[in-house]
């Protein structure tokens, strides 16, 4: 296993008009990590993770993957084509992301994910099922980087427990995974690392054993 | 190209899922083509005259010996205007707010100068001001025209009674005053039965030539009052609810609807669907997802081009209608409704990148689209700002490029003139698109 980083953020900042949403961030993502982004609301946890996942560019510094990296993005909000089935949105990404079986890939996650076959528009599915959705399309293309906003936040415990099964493969691979999460639990259990946000900024970066318990607590509030 | 094409694929099918949506997008155009058609009509129908009648026109009026019914005659003339008689007072109320285009006053003494028969009398006209006045002043000059035609016969034959008179000799009257004319034809009489000297002989020659002379002149007159004649020969070509200029406005019109909002509306959709940052990080760059957007227009233009164009041409066929439809023209026309649709999806490309949301860049499409569309269909020649401003828009050179391809004899100048506009005006509002589209991502 390289000790060279899957991903990394280099200075790496964000700006929107005025608006500073993240200031320049160093951060590396070393092979078989998992990385928990902690923080209040608007803190730009999700920011970073665009721009990780080159989503968004950013205005200041740069975002380096390393050659040949696959990265899967399940940002906060769905990103899939409301009037497209569960199937027809993972054929279509499938095909996009250069899946050699489109249609296989498709119906394997479509089971994995438990996600309903039928030709019915995503836009009228659950929103666990949508959720579910989500998080399926960022599997596509066997990414060995996966970036997840909040990626729990609609699950059930069991789709819960089924998704961290398949990150933790995916890390014991020699794969990674960043995570945006309100959960302490989560984290201590599949964060190796952590760093905290607040306004835009990073304000603590390290182990979770280094994570203040408190202060963890007030950061998320 | 591949992932475009996906894209592209998906777009369709998600048109093809939103059957109301599409239905609306499709009725539309031809809503509002209608809608053009009835002002089109509108603006050609009779527009309001007022007449004013300061002299107490009577019913009827002798001229040359020839009775006038004055309403029948003024029903004849008035045609192409709609005359109303109303007071001096309430044709200038009327005149100022535009209930009536113009007001044509009769004045006093009207009528006994006309009976007189030596001068002409005058009708006196208002106009009002706008656009439309040129075309109402040329309908009230057809009134007077019309009018004229009619007295013009009575004055021909009040002339050729004088000039018969001089040929023939007998009573009459002039300006009131009895008369009593000896004629050519008596005083050549007089002549023979005088002595031959050579003084009499000239006068002979003289009264001979006269005579001939004299007995051309009702031609003549005629002629001078119609130096040039139309004769009507039957009608022929199409009306003009088929003309060509129809057909090509009728399928740049909706083409312009259709590419312009689907291509708005879809750009802004992927960032609605909070699809488009998934696509923008290495799936789909912002690039091919325009080109995406300006195919599916340009796909879609052409597929509804061909069938208006095909319905069109069946109902000439079956109507058989002068002329028939161009069938030939076809891939012509193919190649024009492609470029018109591209270079209006880029523009439409640019509004949804502009707008940012689904919603808004459809409203903003349908505000701009009327505009253009109306740009486009004011003759430049009557008001050249239109002109300039449809200059930059694709609509005009669409309608120009559809004109040439089905209907012109040697179209090949004009399409490639009208291809290039469209080219770069598509390029242009592409690469528009392409930087606007950045802001899709923030």
């Amino acid at each position: 296993m390289s000790d060279q980083p899957l991903l990394a953020a280099r200075g790496a900042g964000r700006r929107f008009g005025e608006t500073v949403a993240l200031e320049a961030v160093e951060l590396e993502l070393l092979p078989g990590e998992g990385l928990a982004l902690v923080g209040p609301n608007g803190a730009g946890k999700s920011t970073l993770i665009s721009l990780l996942a080159g989503a968004l560019q950013p205005s200041e510094g740069r975002v380096e993957r390393r050659k040949g990296v696959r990265v899967g993005w399940a940002p906060q909000r769905p990103a899939q084509y409301g009037r497209l089935s569960a199937r027809e949105n993972l054929e279509l990404f499938a095909k996009l992301e250069g899946e050699a079986d489109p249609e296989e890939a498709a119906a394997r996650l479509l089971e994995s994910f438990d996600l309903p076959g039928a030709p019915k528009p995503s836009a009228n599915l659950s929103v666990g099922n949508r959720q579910r959705l989500n998080l399926a399309i960022a599997f596509l293309g066997a990414p060995e980087v996966l970036l997840l906003d909040e990626p729990t936040a609609a699950l059930d415990p069991e789709q819960r427990r089924r998704l961290w099964e398949r990150v933790d493969a995916l890390r014991e691979a020699g794969g990674a995974v960043v995570f945006a999460s309100q959960h302490l639990g989560e984290i201590e259990r599949h964060a190796g690392r952590v760093v905290a946000l607040r306004d835009g900024r990073l304000v603590f970066a390290g182990t979770v054993d280094e994570y203040d318990r408190p202060e963890a607590d007030t950061l998320s509030a | 190209m591949t992932r475009t094409w996906l894209i592209v694929r998906k777009d369709a099918l998600v048109l093809r899922r939103s059957p109301f949506l599409f239905g609306i997008l499709l009725a539309y155009p031809v809503a509002i083509a209608l809608l053009v058609g009835l002002v089109a009509g509108y603006s050609n129908s009779k527009p309001r005259v007022a007449l004013v009648d300061e002299d107490n026109l009577p019913a009827t009026v002798v001229i040359g010996g020839k009775r006038f019914h004055v309403d029948h005659t003024i029903k004849e003339v008035s045609r192409n205007v709609k005359l109303v008689r109303l007071s001096a007072d309430d044709a200038q109320r009327q005149l100022r707010t535009g209930q009536v285009v113009a007001v044509v006053t009769v004045p006093p003494g009207f009528i006994s100068t006309l009976e007189g028969m030596v001068r002409s009398p005058k009708l006196e006209v208002q106009l009002s001001h706008g656009t439309i006045s040129s075309r109402v002043d040329q309908q009230v000059q057809a009134l007077v025209y019309s009018l004229n035609r009619q007295l013009q016969r009575a004055y021909i034959d009040t002339n050729l009674k004088y000039v018969t008179l001089i040929l023939s000799g007998g009573k009459g009257t002039f300006l009131g005053e009895p008369i009593d004319v000896i004629g050519l034809e008596r005083s050549q009489k007089v002549l023979q039965a005088m002595p031959q000297t050579r003084r009499v002989r000239v006068l002979e020659d003289f009264i001979h030539d006269a005579r001939l002379a004299l007995a051309n002149t009702g031609d003549a007159l005629r002629a001078t009052a119609h130096p040039i004649q139309i004769a009507h020969t039957g009608n022929r070509g199409r009306t003009s609810a088929l003309s060509a200029q129809v057909q090509a406005t009728a399928i740049a019109l909706t083409i312009t609807f259709l590419a312009l909002m689907l291509a708005a509306g879809s750009l802004a959709s992927e960032r609605d669907e909070n699809v488009i940052g998934r696509l923008a990080r290495g799936l789909v760059s912002l690039g091919h997802l325009v080109w995406a957007k300006i195919v599916l227009a340009a796909a879609l233009a052409l597929m509804l081009g061909v069938a208006i164009a095909v319905a069109f041409g069946l109902i000439i066929e079956i109507g058989g209608v002068e002329g028939g439809e161009p069938w030939q023209r076809l891939p012509l026309l193919v190649i024009g409704l492609v470029l018109a649709g591209g270079a209006l999806g880029a523009l439409g490309a640019l509004l949804g990148a502009l707008a940012k949301e689904a919603r808004s860049a459809s409203l903003v499409a349908l505000l701009v689209v009327l505009p253009i569309v109306f740009l486009g269909l004011i003759p430049a020649e009557v008001v050249p700002p239109a002109g300039w401003a449809s200059t930059v828009l694709p609509f005009t050179h669409a309608v120009s490029f559809f004109r040439s391809a089905l209907f012109d004899l040697s179209p090949w100048g004009e399409l490639a003139r009208q291809a290039l506009w469209l080219l770069a005006l598509g390029g242009i509002f592409g690469v528009l698109a392409r930087l606007g589209a950045r802001r899709l991502l923030a």
